[in-house]
């Protein structure tokens, strides 16, 4: 951990060097950072609430404030996955702590994360919706607790994907059906009693409440819950932290 | 990092084992996993078994061996970019390496925020490298064009620019695998000079070469690794003698079977014989440096009593012949007894880097070989100009238009 904190330069550097150069030769410069979700934001919002309406008011703010985090958790699941063989070049030649990967990567898909919001927040004010400043005080909880769930995904998967590289696909498909495991498009109120504890074991199920709570409902989130999320996410990343620490030692061979 | 007892080791291996899977048919796919249950069977290979040494602080050692010895291997370990099976790896202070120039370089960025991104790479705070990035950019020469995007640059300002920033770590520890043969003969040239003034400096180096001219410009000490072992383990000088000697055997003996199979020849060949290679102060060396003064001395015993002219040839590793004069001391041919003494002198060892063999040939007075000494001695010249080929012909530049 230690040296990880030495090398934390490494770490901006790797994530101002991707931000920084995904964007320096677009004409549309750092709004192709929105044009993703601005995309799906419309193909779900015709699709939900004109082909099958939700009979949600304001459909397309209920979905922005939940596909944002969801586009940002599900890069680190299947793009994460090539978090460590992009970079196999630098693993191979240079020492460093590995771990500086995973985590520059998440970091760098949180950054975009945070920008997006600025968009949201945005259209919140535009449209009349406006911000609670008491709810948007948990913001940041939920967003780290985002973070830390998000970064033990990139570590396990960009370790599985070294020693499996077709598992990537196996991660694309699997993102497809999480992400109707978790109320993305649809209110967790719709789903039917029965089913929806099972759903709630899905961490993403219950980060997604909370920023829909705090953002579209102007309300503060389940703190009791929440807090058993940010647990439970610390646990799952000190898991993937240990799993990567231990396989990260062979890495070099694998390639 | 564990603390060293002993404040002037830098770094510390101690029964350090390492093998690597030799996989037959290496799948990658679980897909490959699943179907194909008998891929991924593989052998153990083996290429350091317990070996145990000591770097000390300012020193700089070489590490030589054959291909695929595990020179390479070592270094991979002292960096940690793996890890040994078994035994410990200690290092005390800062470890750079010159395994990999430029990585992590983003080719639409300017040269400056490359210089951060690769420097961050080995490990220095924003402050450090805030303080180094004009003695960096500096050393690059590179002038105005740091702020283009590095995609604009030639081969050889990457590679300057690149080599600048690796220099310019300070660490304690500088690792170095083969990297001066890359970039052209100046940069090559500055890349040693720099070396050298960091080792003045105090760091410690270690060096993988197959240039032995290269170690022995820079390395105080040298290892050779042979066979998952350390062979030989020392002064410079020694440890090449040393392994040259030893490549040189095994050259020998496969030399030794082509002619037998090749040339039934009717000469006597002499196999009892002691040979000198003297320089101007009277030492016998295997190691020569271009234009030196030679004194060849060579005792030979030979069956039967004849006269005979004396030829001398020297031949090149690869099977060149670079000279070959037959003498005749002055019309008078040179009668052989049993024990025979013959000398000669080169003036100017007019040779440029490479490995050399001497023969000798009794001819008689119709040109036949009566008697042979091949090789009778080996050596290699080295030569620290940027002068490619084999002889030198003592050129100058007169003028230039």
């Amino acid at each position: 951990m230690k040296e990880i904190y030495e090398y934390k330069e490494m770490i901006f550097s790797l994530v101002r060097r991707d931000l920084k150069g995904r964007y320096r030769n677009s004409i549309l410069g750092f709004f192709w950072t929105f044009l993703n979700p601005l995309a799906q934001l419309l193909i779900y919002t015709f699709a939900f609430s004109v082909v099958m309406p939700m009979h949600i008011e304001n459909y397309y703010m209920h979905l922005f404030v939940a596909l944002v985090p969801w586009i940002f958790f599900s890069v680190c699941f299947t793009g994460g996955a090539r978090a460590v063989i992009d970079q196999q070049e630098l693993v191979k030649k240079i020492y460093f702590p590995r771990h500086v990967l995973p985590i520059a990567f998440t970091t760098s898909q949180f950054v975009n994360m945070l920008l997006t919001f600025v968009v949201v927040f945005v259209v919140l004010l535009i449209s009349g919706m406006g911000i609670n400043i008491k709810s948007i005080c948990f913001f940041p909880l939920v967003a780290v607790t985002q973070y830390i769930f998000a970064l033990g995904v990139t570590m396990i998967c960009s370790t599985i994907s070294v020693y499996y590289r077709d598992m990537e696909q196996i991660f694309g498909i699997l993102s497809i059906g999480l992400m109707y495991a978790s109320p993305v498009v649809y209110s967790l109120e719709s789903v039917p009693e029965q089913y929806r504890h099972i759903l709630s074991l899905n961490p993403m199920t219950i980060i997604i409440v909370a920023y829909r709570d705090i953002l579209f409902y102007k309300k503060v989130p389940d703190l009791h819950v929440l807090f058993v999320t940010f647990l439970a996410s610390l646990c799952f990343m000190i898991i993937g932290w240990c799993i990567f620490e231990k396989k990260q030692r062979r890495f070099v061979e694998e390639f | 990092m564990n603390i060293l007892d002993d404040e002037k080791i830098a770094i510390r291996v101690k029964n350090v084992s390492k093998s690597f899977r030799l996989y037959f048919d290496k799948g990658h796919m679980l897909k490959e996993k699943v179907l194909f249950k008998n891929r991924g069977q593989f052998e153990k290979h083996e290429i350091l078994n317990d070996v145990s040494f000591n770097i000390y602080k300012g020193e700089s050692i070489g590490l030589i061996g054959k291909n695929g010895c595990g020179k390479s291997t070592a270094l991979k370990l002292l960096t940690k970019i793996i890890y040994p099976d078994s035994g410990s790896i200690e290092v005390n202070g800062r470890v750079a390496s010159l395994l990999e120039l430029g990585a992590g370089f983003h080719p639409d960025l300017s040269g400056r925020d490359n210089i951060y991104i690769n420097a961050s790479i080995f490990g220095l705070k924003r402050k450090e490298i805030d303080e180094r990035v004009n003695d960096i950019i500096a050393f690059s020469e590179l002038g105005e064009y740091i702020n283009n995007p590095v995609r604009t640059y030639s081969s050889g300002m990457y590679m300057r620019l690149a080599f600048s920033v690796a220099i310019n770590v300070k660490a304690d520890i500088l690792l170095v695998d083969e990297i001066l043969a890359v970039g052209d003969a100046s940069f090559q040239e500055k890349c040693l000079k720099k070396i050298e003034q960091i080792k003045k400096e105090g760091t410690t180096i270690v060096l993988v070469s197959h240039s032995m001219d290269q170690i022995q410009t820079v390395c105080d000490r040298c290892i050779w690794i042979n066979n998952t072992k350390i062979a030989a383990m020392g002064d410079t000088e020694n440890v090449i003698k040393e392994y040259i000697t030893w490549m040189k055997h095994g050259k020998e003996t496969q030399e030794e079977q082509n002619t037998k199979e090749q040339s039934p020849v009717k000469n006597h060949c002499i196999d009892q014989y002691t040979a000198e290679l003297i320089d101007v102060n009277g030492c016998d060396k295997r190691i020569w440096h271009a234009g030196e003064k030679m004194k060849i001395k060579v005792l030979f015993r030979y069956e039967t009593e004849a006269c005979v002219r004396v030829k001398l040839e020297i031949v090149r590793f690869d099977g060149i012949r670079v000279y070959g004069e037959t003498f005749d001391n002055d019309g008078t041919e040179f009668a052989v007894k049993k024990d025979n003494q013959v000398e000669f002198e080169i003036e100017n060892l007019n040779l440029l880097q490479g490995k050399f063999s001497m023969m000798l040939y009794l001819t008689d007075s119709l040109g036949n070989t009566v008697g042979s000494v091949e090789p009778f001695a080996e050596f290699d010249v080295l030569d620290s100009k940027d002068r490619q080929g084999m002889v030198y012909l003592n050129c100058r530049c007169i003028s230039g238009r």
